[in-house]
């Protein structure tokens, strides 16, 4: 593998000459919150930045795109065009727990039967750089309870490690290797390699929130009724906040736009904590309460995915902890669920 | 391979009215590029995407048999956006399906067992490609006795009332059709669905039920049949969600792991016994 050492000042630069020769997508202050955004000439990357607040999913999975265009005919509106398409880009500095949940997309949109073509051909043409945690940045974080390292290079094609005053880039994979050119000629010494294991061990360490996750599945398998599910969603307020920021929620809606002769068919993130979601045209709901919505949340990620990929579709970013405007949080859930 | 989410442009060739309360009515989309037909390969069981650009799209069963050959017809009640705005098309309008989608009754299993099927109301139509693909001389002598039990409100709420008379014709099949009530034309049976299988009593030996209806003519329905020694391996139905994308990437018609619209929307009892309680 390709190891290269770069002068940590000059890792904007090199976003910004990437930005030159396609759309790159890094993280960019926006009052007091972090996003990841198309990167602009006269704008300055901000890399020295915890987490970003909104996952960078929506690289992939927009929040609204585009499905395809139609236009009206003597006969009724008739399609135009297809929109699953996507230009080479490159999504520069997302922190490992939010490269981690890119694998988990990937099961969902990318099966072998159904291919979701929008997220397939953007996932296709867009390279990942992770930039490691080397001190783990908040203590709502818990990715080594869900399969995933503060340093990692889990669903990344380069690795970024802060090692002091160098960040040590790793070309972990042949579309990484691509971007080599743009991180000049210094290769990485042992030293640096002696280094990165300090800090991977130390930032392991430095993960304190803990949670069963696995240890549920099995309880979760034999508790769909059980009294606990009524203990959650008292205080709920369904705003879909947990949803939004979550890195692996992936469900959508979707919806047609007129406007004169033409028209497009666009999807939108949707929330399993609307009542709307699975309201049927009769009037009935198979979730009539936020309970069974609380349900559906925590055995989408917990046992559902289990069962269906054989991997919990929780990177433990700990967003939906921070976030929620009533401070329902899963990690206590999965607590207490450990305990039933 | 072709991007799931296009629907496949279809031309309203023929609507026919079902029922007298006129909010039923059965459309037959003939492709309108060649070779389209042949990609909409489907078995009974299956449903499409009905998709109205500028309106949306309605999840809906496959009411023909792919046995008749050149179309494809699905029967639609007048209920929401998109099937509001079917009711109001003409014939000769352009439209979109997508699928064929979902599992399907299990013609496999079928085969060589002898056929019950029970229908309620409007959920008669993918029971009625499973009995015109049954009956079709291709196919007819793979499949045993075939036994069907048809209810509805009233005799104007019956679906399909052309093929209905030309299966009592038939000796092949043992049609019951019944309603709750008859008016001064019926000739038929009066009765509740449940006491119409009572009186049946289809043999358990080597047989299958195949059901669709509303939930409380199936709630009344299913102890009939375990009466007559029926297993739930044997008792097979569809079920029902909200649904969007169809190939299990939206996320709502769930129930436990299994995606209705993926991994059903047929289930037998059996197998809806081991999922959750959550439709």
């Amino acid at each position: 593998m390709e190891k290269r050492l770069i002068k940590k000042e000059t890792l904007a630069g090199i976003a910004k000459k990437m930005a030159g020769d396609f759309l790159v997508w890094a993280p960019v202050k926006k009052e007091d919150n972090v996003l990841f955004e198309p990167l602009k000439k006269d704008v300055e990357p901000f890399f020295a930045y915890l987490n970003s607040k909104n996952a960078p999913k929506n690289v992939f999975f927009p929040h609204t795109e585009t499905m395809m265009k139609y236009t009206r005919t003597e006969k009724g509106m008739a399609f135009s065009q297809d929109e699953s398409k996507a230009d080479e880009a490159v999504l520069f500095g997302v922190r490992p727990c939010d490269a981690h949940s890119f694998l988990l997309l990937d099961m969902l949109f990318n099966q072998e039967k159904y291919k979701d073509d929008y997220y397939v051909a953007k996932r296709q043409k867009t390279t990942v750089i992770s930039l490691a945690c080397a001190q783990p940045p908040y203590a709502t974080c818990f990715c080594t309870s869900v399969d995933g390292e503060p340093v990692s290079a889990d669903g990344a094609d380069i690795l970024l490690t802060d090692l002091g005053s160098n960040y040590l880039a790793e070309f972990i994979t042949p579309k990484g290797e691509k971007l080599i050119k743009y991180f000049g000629e210094t290769k990485a010494d042992a030293a640096a390699e002696t280094k990165k294991n300090e800090i991977i061990a130390k930032a392991r360490e430095a993960i304190k929130s803990k949670i069963p996750a696995h240890e549920v599945k099995p309880i979760l398998d034999n508790n769909f009724e059980h009294p606990f599910w009524a203990t959650i969603h008292g205080k709920c307020l369904a705003c879909g906040t947990c949803t939004y920021l979550c890195p692996t929620c992936h469900c959508f809606d979707i919806s047609d736009e007129v406007k004169g002769s033409d028209g497009v068919r666009i999807r939108s993130w949707d929330s399993c904590m609307f009542p709307l979601f699975t309201k049927e045209t009769s009037g009935h709901n198979p979730r009539p309460s936020q309970k069974e919505r609380w349900r559906q949340r925590t055995m989408h990620k917990f046992k559902y995915y289990v069962d269906n990929f054989k991997a919990i579709s929780c990177v433990g970013c700990g967003r939906c902890v921070m976030y929620c405007p009533v401070n329902i949080d899963i990690r206590k859930i999965i607590q207490d669920i450990s305990k039933l | 391979m072709q991007n799931p989410y296009i629907p496949i442009p279809v031309k309203v060739d023929k609507i026919i009215t079902e029922v007298d309360t006129k909010d039923i009515k059965t459309f037959r989309f003939t492709f309108v590029n060649k070779g389209d037909e042949e990609k909409y390969k489907y078995i009974p069981g299956q449903f499409g995407e009905l998709s109205i650009y500028g309106k949306g799209e309605s999840p809906i069963g496959i009411a023909s048999s792919p046995t008749q050959k050149g179309y494809v017809e699905f029967t639609v009640q007048k209920a929401g956006v998109l099937t509001t705005a079917l009711h109001e098309m003409e014939e000769g309008a352009l439209m979109g399906i997508r699928g064929p989608l979902g599992n399907s009754w299990p013609l496999e299993y079928l085969e060589g067992k002898n056929i019950v099927i029970v229908g309620g109301g409007f959920a008669f139509t993918t029971l009625r490609s499973l009995i015109n693909y049954m009956i079709h001389e291709d196919n007819r002598k793979r499949f045993g006795k075939i036994t069907i039990i048809y209810g509805a409100r009233t005799p104007g709420l019956l679906l399909y009332k052309d093929e209905l008379a030309q299966w009592a014709k038939r000796s092949d099949l043992n049609l019951n059709v019944t309603v709750d009530k008859g008016d001064a034309n019926w000739k038929g049976k009066e009765g509740f669905v449940p006491n119409v299988c009572k009186e049946v009593a289809p043999s358990a030996e080597n047989s299958v039920v195949v059901i669709c209806g509303p939930p409380v003519m199936i709630r009344f329905t299913l102890p009939v049949f375990f009466d007559l020694g029926f297993s739930k391996e044997n008792i097979i139905t569809s079920l029902e969600m909200r649904m969007k994308c169809g190939i299990g990437k939206c996320g709502r018609c769930n129930v436990g792991s299994k995606y209705v619209c993926k991994d059903g929307p047929v289930f037998s009892l059996a197998e809806l016994d081991k999922l959750t309680k959550e439709y």
